[in-house]
């Protein structure tokens, strides 16, 4: 099993740097200028050359990378448009001309919002995908069954910025049921936080949900006939206890891996969602710095977004080889 | 057992066939039956709803099983035997399934009874072992956690290591080390899964167990162990067994009185003796015929449910004589898997399936190439095929060098216009999106330059030379039977005319009397064509039956090769001597 972890942190890590890699080329491969997003668009040609001298852009891509990847772990020194040096430390991503901070900083200071998103939503999903795709497996062909399958196709087809848009306008500014969306640091006022983030967490929640509930009634209803629930039933188990213990377990493993790309890919921003609710996540972060070629954060944020990918979707591995005794095996 | 134990058991429980069992004046070895049996089962009768309608899966089974006593419930696969099984243990879902007449198990009536008082009943008065241990038994926990389980269930109140204990001692009863109860069940051989399985159902001793094909899965050495250990543990808890299974041998060796079943009814039930010397009904008859066993007449026509009595076949085989040059010749083939470099740098060790052997297949012949499970019989014919690429050694094909075919794609192409195969499980082996018509022709149109006329014309002559008709041309894999679907391997085996055809286990997956259909076919065409074949079986007298030479492999090595006289006859290894004797 040891040797299973290491191997996959191995993995992870190399998968980690092929990403920054490619990143950081596409970075360079760009049409634009970085020293001159940089500078701005009232900079000489002088200017410009400066601020290319102290960005280091002058040095050859290879150095540059290195330069990059050194500031990942062991932090560096960036020069300003003006030339004043900026400590940044590790991890360093670099600097947002744009937004004249580090690029770190810049999503440290988002961070919390979308980890609240992301922990809220997954709440949603476990609770509503995988509990509507057991509930209705288990009682397969009776109605609860069928709403509920109808249910999550809703929300299988449905666009957040549509249900987001809708459910807000019902709920907030008709009847007044929920608070309007916002966030509040929990540490400041833990009930603003809950109210703030509860429908957004729904939406976000429910239209990801669905695809949990189909695959877990569908994994469910296949491995509800191995033989193993049947001599679990054999034993005098109750179906309920032998479907808990043995069912559910044997159907765990793809929905764990799909549970672990998602909350990689939650925890790297949910764009669409921050938008309709007004949250400044960094999902947010980095369709702004997209749209104003703000690159350092491009980089950063992607960069971001790929490692919780990669941690997650290694920890669901992981989490399906304990689970499942014969894959520790390959 | 010796004979006269058997012959003992089978009086004794002739006794209690008759309605009213009276206390026989058994001998020692067999229980005694008691008044009140511990299965009493009366006009059982199971139906399935499902979207297509109501099919019966039994229909008014009645028959009762002593205390200790072996029933079998014989019959083919659809023949209702597994339902009744499971009806005993109310294992059925309620919602599709309608069971109705009497089951009583230890005085508790199944049919019927609610959820609570079904679960208090199994696993403890009644309790099952399946076919497939492996899928049986759970992947995700230790055994030991699994035996504890069944313990706990029936035991409110036992500490979790009371149960841990009770687990470890009825394993290391069918003799499983304690120190192995934390494995799972990957780790372990077949016949030790098989016997953690029998552990588990008897840890809680029930009155009765229903034992489904217990050692269908198994080589026929560990399937005698597994038998031999049921029997000893029957003893020891007073346990009533009935032993659903097709195999007519199993019947003999193990059961003291045997229930035919065809088609959900029950045909004939009567001591295993008198039912398989003197059987009423002729289909029993067909049943009992269609298995080739080692005293059958080698190359014979076997008996079917179509044609019980058979006539002789038109000329008994004579030997060929060898010519000078062999059709196919391996030596010192080696074929290892894995074994590669990880990314830590360590490096595992190579499995090696076939650890240098040499044999060769003459024209007009039939090799058998025998072994159990992992022997590599399987791996060698692959690599005859072109399919399998070898670690070490020379495979010729009609004088021809065809070693690397595996990783040559015109190689393997013009081989396989000369060696074809027919596959074990005829309901993946064939695409069941593509017509009987595509099926059969596909080697034609990659090997021949027939057109699409003449291509579906070879195939109505191929149909009808394996016993079906051209009107079956266009329908597809699932409208026909199991044999059927063999039969339709075996035309597209037979379409580009090969010189060679590999059969692996053809028939191991086919009930018995269908198996004898095949075979019967196999001899047939191999008169009329002058087949040259390599059979791959675990089935001793099958091969016997059907091979003009045999050679026995293990553990990657042949032991022995001979003509069929040789190898049954005058066994020279102690392994097939010890096979022999194993085979019932």
């Amino acid at each position: 099993m040891l040797a299973h972890v290491i191997r996959r942190a191995v993995q992870a890590v190399v998968v980690l740097l092929a990403i920054s890699a490619t990143a950081f080329a596409l970075f360079y491969a760009a049409p634009s200028d970085p020293a001159v997003i940089a500078c701005g668009p009232k900079c000489d040609a002088s200017q410009i050359a400066a601020v290319r001298d102290s960005m280091g852009l002058d040095e050859p891509i290879l150095a540059q990378y290195v330069d990059y990847v050194r500031g990942l772990f062991a932090g560096r020194t960036i020069a300003d448009v003006d030339g004043t040096p900026i400590a940044c430390d590790a991890p360093c991503l670099g600097y947002s001309y744009a937004l004249h901070e580090p690029v770190r900083a810049a999503i440290t200071s988002r961070f919390p919002v979308t980890l609240s998103l992301a922990a809220g939503a997954l709440a949603v999903i476990l609770v509503v995908g995988v509990g509507a795709g057991f509930v209705s497996a288990l009682r397969r062909g009776k109605p609860s069954d069928r709403v509920l399958s109808a249910f999550t196709l809703v929300g299988a087809s449905v666009q957040i910025y549509f249900l987001g848009y809708a459910l807000q306008y019902l709920l907030v500014y008709r009847t007044g049921w929920f608070a309007l969306p916002g966030y509040t640091p929990p540490g400041d006022d833990p009930g603003a936080w809950l109210a703030g983030l509860l429908l957004p967490w729904l939406v976000l929640g429910f239209v990801n949900a669905a695809v949990f509930a189909r695959l877990s009634r569908a994994q469910m209803l296949e491995v509800m006939h191995e033989g193993y629930v049947r001599t679990a039933r054999g034993k005098g188990l109750s179906p309920l206890r032998a479907h808990l213990k043995y069912t559910a377990r044997g159907a765990a493993a793809p929905l764990v891996q799909l549970l672990g790309l998602e909350v990689g890919a939650l925890l790297g921003g949910a764009f669409i969602t921050e938008t309709v609710f007004g949250l400044s996540g960094v999902g947010k972060l980095a369709v702004d710095a997209v749209v104003q070629n703000d690159l350092p954060t491009v980089v950063g944020t992607v960069l971001l977004a790929a490692f919780f990918v990669v941690v997650f979707v290694t920890v669901a591995d992981l989490v399906v080889a304990w689970l499942d005794p014969r894959v520790r095996l390959a | 057992m010796t004979a006269s134990e058997s012959a003992a058991r089978t009086a004794s429980s002739a006794a209690a066939d008759a309605s009213a069992p009276t206390a026989a004046s058994a001998p020692a070895a067999a229980p005694v039956p008691t008044a009140a049996p511990a299965l009493r089962v009366r006009d059982l009768s199971v139906t399935f709803t499902g979207p297509r309608g109501a099919v019966t899966a039994a229909e008014g089974v009645t028959f009762d099983l002593a205390r200790g006593e072996v029933l079998g419930l014989v019959g083919e696969s659809g023949s209702g035997k597994s339902t009744v099984g499971l009806a005993a243990m109310g294992l059925h879902d309620p919602a599709r399934t309608r069971v109705t007449g009497s089951v009583l198990a230890g005085g508790t009536e199944v049919v019927g009874a609610s959820e609570g008082k079904l679960r208090a009943l199994r696993g403890s008065r009644v309790a099952m072992v399946f076919q497939d241990a492996l899928a049986a038994l759970s992947p995700f926990h230790p055994v030991g956690a699994q035996l504890a389980e069944a313990h706990r269930v029936h035991h409110r109140g036992t500490s979790r290591t009371e149960s841990r204990d009770r687990a470890v001692d009825i394993l290391e009863r069918v003799g499983i080390p304690a120190a192995r109860s934390r494995d799972h069940p990957h780790q372990f051989s077949g016949g030790m899964r098989q016997r953690v399985m029998i552990a588990m159902a008897l840890i809680n001793s029930p009155d009765v167990l229903i034992a489904d094909e217990p050692t269908t899965a198994l080589d026929a050495r560990v399937q005698r162990q597994v038998l031999d250990l049921l029997d000893e543990l029957r003893h020891e808890h007073g346990t009533a067994v009935l032993l659903v299974t097709h195999d007519v041998g199993v019947v003999a060796h193990a059961t003291d009185r045997v229930l035919v079943m065809r088609d959900s009814r029950q045909l004939e039930l009567g001591p295993t003796e008198r039912v398989l010397t003197a059987p009423a009904h002729p289909y029993t008859r067909a049943l009992i015929g269609a298995a080739p066993t080692l005293a059958t007449v080698p190359g014979t026509r076997l008996p079917t449910v179509e044609n019980p009595e058979p006539g002789p076949r038109a000329a008994a085989r004579t030997p060929v004589a060898p010519p000078e040059r062999p059709l196919a010749d391996v030596t010192g083939l080696r074929v290892e898997f894995g074994g590669g470099r990880s990314l830590l740098g360590r490096r595992g060790e190579p499995t090696r399936a076939v650890r240098g052997i040499s044999l060769s297949v003459r024209q007009g012949e039939t090799l058998g190439l025998v072994g159990e499970s992992g022997s590599g019989k399987s791996t060698t014919a692959r690599v005859l095929a072109g399919l399998q690429r070898p670690t070490a050694g020379e495979v010729r094909f009609a004088g021809r060098d065809i070693t690397g075919a595996a990783a040559d794609t015109r190689l393997r192409r013009e081989l396989s216009r000369e060696v074809q195969l027919v596959f074990q499980d005829p309901y993946a082996s064939l695409n069941p999106r593509r017509t009987v018509e595509q099926i059969v022709t596909t080697p034609l149109l990659v090997h021949t330059r027939a057109d699409r006329a003449e291509r579906r014309d070879r195939a109505a002559v191929l149909l009808e030379q394996v016993g079906l008709s051209a009107d079956h041309l266009d329908r597809y894999p699932h409208e026909f039977s199991g044999g059927q679907r063999q039969r339709i391997g075996i035309a597209r085996a037979l379409a580009p005319r090969p010189r060679l055809i590999i059969a692996d286990e053809p028939v191991s997956a086919l009930d018995v009397s269908v198996q004898a259909q095949v075979l019967n076919l196999l001899m047939d065409l191999r008169d009329e064509l002058g087949l040259s074949l390599l059979f791959v079986s675990h089935d001793l007298a099958v091969v016997r039956h059907f091979c003009d030479r045999i050679a026995v492999m293990r553990n990657g090595e042949i032991v022995e090769t001979g003509t069929r006289e040789e190898v049954f006859d005058r066994p020279a290894a102690p392994y097939t001597r010890e096979l022999l004797a194993a085979t019932l």
